[in-house]
């Protein structure tokens, strides 16, 4: 609550405090300001850019949601236009629906960072989801808007093909691609200075080339200088995705028989085949 | 002796460095996947512990605001150190926020940040460090310093960068520490040494670095062999006497940006002291090296502004000072000139006050022959008679004028109780400060006399570097003989920070021998007002650095009359003039 113009207040209980402050905080009223005259005459945290409060809170949070999940629901989907959708998809043969049933396919949704380390580094932060049915990067927007907190029935979820690690894999060479397509100039830089300074430490061990010294001395060189591009996961989520199976009676032109079931994914578009 | 890069030395160990799960090359760089991460959300999806969709996204939001994203051209570090630094008082000089830019920038993190005296090297290294670490840049590092700055290093971090770093006591710290302060004499022994050279550190720090010139040292030998990424080296002279002294400094920072050592004497050494190719050498230099000058006139200090208080002595007071010095200079010819030191001290006690006069002569009384013990009896007792302290009755009438704190600087623990005695018996609220006093009562008892008592007396001049500027009042009860303990003691008000003009009052006995030093220090060498900052390399320069009393000593004991002392005390204060021109011409001087 605001107690003040510029101030509010909050009551932290033990917990919450110890979570923020150490072991040995105890539960109290944090007061909070963005102002530092405000903060000096209520004795209140002041949040700016390096404060002590807010580094501890931010600190916290990213302590926190570090896997969640998150489905779309399937009411969210037209299902018999995607009937309609399916039944199509056979081309110069006809087919009728035996049974329908609806399962959960999964995707993970990874929060990478990357780290360019050349001369200077360069992070960003990216989104990326991998389908854990095909272990493929999804190149197209995610609809993130449709995401509804939580998981559904265990019953219902598809099992994944892909493993985590290959999925993180997967994403990590997405990312590398995308790096390598940009500018790489902060890479040349750096293997130019790296050329440039291995050549002078030559020079100063000249004849000792195989001196314990000389190579621990490359080793910082290389430690400092090449160019490196470090990928980690800071978060991830699992999302469930609607597959809409049917069971289905295709006839073809000759009038041969024979039954199909074909899972369709919204957020791909994609009828496949089990 | 310290192993030089043993073949067992562990490179690079795997524990120090991000575990990674998957390293491949891709066009012109390494991808690293890194494993932290991955095997954080294997563990969470193993237990079952799915957080809330709202803490993801607001853990997402805090990502973005963490995450540097770009290589920004100027310092991050200036808008989180903000409002600390308003808080605590510190004001970045440009010269400084130029410095960290540029070691960050165009160095890349390897520098010898040679700024002459008083201009904020700690301050500029603080600012790269805290750079580094909010770039995500750094992480294990370690500040190598003189035992005597450990503390200094500790509470400059702590106060003005908010960094908590570790004083390292025990052989564990050197591992457990993320940020690690240490004595460089501790860090060259063994265990230690052994210890601090299997560790990857991502920046080494070395203080005072000018004791890293000589490359057959065990102090050399460990900075060289510690695996670093990157490294500061602060001094104040890079220099000294051998120009060979930079090649081997340069040589820990860059080894080879000099060339060989063969190929700098030949390309870069007329002799030890004349450069060659200066042009050359400067251009080579500018790339590891930053030197801010005062002369520049990046940093003004307020002015200096010096009250001489001469106080008489009584009669009596005369009549036992005499008889001190006689018995002083009697013995001092008798044990000639190589055990000066107990009658230095004397001599200057008794200029101080009685009371620690007699202490040190009842001490000296040991070592004495019957006819001196004799005359020593005689003094003692008279000493114990004397009543009355001139001194410390021009203390109390010159302190009664002053509003505000002050600092009274005595050399002696006898002199600093009688004074507090008698101030706290005229009213005053006094503190005592001396070498006796753990770090933490220090910084208690600077703080206690930041909030409460008008006046600190103190016996400690430098030491542990605490600094008052919030106080800009110096008394000088007693002169130290040494000028370099009387810049310490001016240097702990009147430095970067103080925005006001400090006044120093010096209380000079007359007829005593304080007459003759103030003669020196003030009229001949004015080291008040204008030697700031350049005392220690010129004492060093002239090898005067140790021996700068007994020189002084030497003078009182071989000539009788105050013209023949005069005519010498010129003659000393004309070689440290002439070796301060000697320095600001010295051949390297317009190198750096």
């Amino acid at each position: 609550m605001e107690i003040c113009p510029g101030v509010w207040q909050v009551k932290a209980d033990e917990a919450l405090m110890k979570e923020l402050d150490g072991w040995r905080a105890q539960a109290r009223l944090l007061q909070f300001t963005f102002e530092r005259p405000l903060a000096e005459a209520y004795g209140a945290d002041l949040i700016s850019p390096g404060s002590y409060r807010l580094d501890t809170i931010l600190n916290l949070i990213r302590r926190q949601g570090l896997l969640s999940r998150a489905h779309i629901p399937h009411l969210l989907f037209h299902e018999p236009s995607i009937r309609k959708r399916v039944l199509s998809s056979f081309q110069g043969e006809r087919a009728y629906v035996l049974t329908s049933s609806l399962e959960f396919g999964q995707y993970l949704q990874l929060e990478l960072s990357a780290a360019a380390r050349g001369l200077q580094k360069k992070e960003s932060l990216h989104t990326v989801v991998v389908n854990l049915s095909s272990g493929e990067v999804l190149k197209f927007a995610f609809p993130f808007h449709l995401l509804h907190p939580g998981g559904v029935e265990s019953t219902l979820i598809r099992k994944r093909r892909c493993s985590l690690k290959r999925a993180y894999l997967q994403a990590a060479a997405y990312l590398s691609h995308l790096y390598a397509q940009q500018d790489q100039s902060w890479a040349l830089e750096a293997l130019d200075k790296l050329a440039l300074e291995e050549a002078k430490l030559e020079s100063f061990y000249q004849g000792q080339t195989s001196s314990p010294e000389l190579t621990a001395k490359r080793r910082e060189l290389q430690n400092r200088l090449q160019p490196v591009l470090a990928i980690t996961i800071l978060r991830g989520a699992l999302l469930y995705i609607p597959l809409f199976r049917y069971r289905l009676v295709v006839v073809d032109q000759s009038g041969r028989e024979r039954t199909r079931t074909v899972s369709y994914d919204p957020i791909a578009n994609l009828c496949a085949l089990d | 002796m310290l192993p030089l890069f043993p073949e067992n030395t562990k490179l690079w160990p795997k524990q120090d460095h991000p575990q990674i799960l998957q390293e491949f090359p891709c066009e012109n760089f390494q991808v690293q996947v890194l494993a932290a991460g991955f095997k954080q959300l294997m563990g969470e999806l193993r237990a079952g512990r799915y957080d809330t969709w709202d803490w993801y996204q607001l853990a997402k939001r805090a990502d973005e605001l963490v995450t540097t994203h770009g290589q920004a051209p100027g310092l991050l570090a200036l808008q989180h150190l903000k409002e600390r630094w308003e808080q605590v008082g510190v004001v970045p000089y440009q010269h400084q926020i130029r410095t960290a830019e540029r070691v960050i920038h165009e160095l890349h993190g390897q520098a010898i940040l040679a700024d002459e005296v008083g201009l904020g090297k700690t301050i500029e290294a603080g600012l790269i460090l805290k750079e580094y670490m909010l770039r995500g840049l750094v992480k294990k590092v370690l500040i190598l310093t003189p035992a005597n700055l450990v503390w200094q290093w500790y509470s400059e971090l702590y106060e003005k960068f908010g960094i908590a770093a570790g004083i390292q006591r025990t052989q564990w710290d050197w591992e457990f520490a993320d940020v690690l302060i240490a004595s460089v004499d501790t860090a060259k022994r063994e265990p230690h040494c052994s210890i601090i050279t299997g560790i990857v550190y991502d920046l080494l720090i070395v203080d005072e670095a000018h004791k890293l010139k000589n490359s057959s040292t065990a102090s050399y030998r460990l900075v060289n062999s510690i695996q670093k990424k990157y490294c500061l080296m602060l001094t104040a002279t890079p220099v000294q006497n051998d120009l060979k002294e930079l090649y081997n400094l340069i040589g820990l920072i860059k080894p080879g940006q000099l060339g060989s050592s063969r190929s700098f004497k030949s390309r870069f050494m007329e002799d030890k002291r004349t450069p060659k190719n200066p042009a050359e050498l400067r251009k080579l230099l500018s790339e590891v090296m930053i030197r801010n000058r005062r002369q520049d006139g990046q940093v003004t200090l307020t002015e200096r502004i010096v009250h001489p208080v001469v106080v008489t002595l009584t009669p009596k007071e005369q009549e036992i000072y005499n008889r001190v010095t006689e018995f002083i200079k009697a013995r001092g010819k008798r044990s000639g000139v190589s055990n000066l030191l107990p009658l230095i001290t004397l001599q200057r006690e008794v200029c101080s006050s009685f009371l620690a006069t007699a202490l040190t002569l009842e001490k000296l009384m040991a070592g004495l022959s019957p006819p001196e013990l004799e005359q020593a009896a005689l003094l003692l007792k008279d000493l114990a008679e004397v009543k009355q302290n001139s001194k410390c009755d021009a203390l109390e009438r010159l302190v009664a004028q002053f509003s505000d704190k002050a600092i009274i600087f005595t050399e002696y623990r006898a002199s600093q109780e009688y004074i507090r005695y008698r101030l706290e018996r005229a009213g005053y609220k006094t503190l005592a400060f001396d070498g006796s006093l753990s770090r933490g009562k220090k910084q208690w008892v600077r703080h206690l006399f930041q909030k409460e008592a008008q006046f600190l007396v103190s016996t400690e001049s430098g030491g542990e570097g605490l600094n008052f500027q919030f106080c800009n009042l110096v008394v000088n009860f007693d002169l130290p003989w040494n000028p370099m303990r009387l810049e310490q003691r001016i240097g702990r008000v009147h430095r970067l920070g103080q925005t006001r003009d400090v006044h120093i009052y010096n209380l000079i006995t007359k007829g005593t021998v304080e007459e003759h030093i103030m003669y020196l220090l003030h009229r001949k060498i004015n080291m008040f007002e204008s030697i700031i900052g350049e005392l220690d390399a010129i004492l060093l320069h002239l090898n005067l650095a140790k021996s700068f009393e007994s020189e002084v000593m030497r003078i009182f004991l071989e000539h009788e009359t105050a013209e023949e002392i005069q005519a010498h005390l010129d003659k000393l204060a004309q070689r440290i003039l002439s070796g301060r021109a000697q320095l600001k011409a010295s051949a390297w001087e317009g190198l750096l």
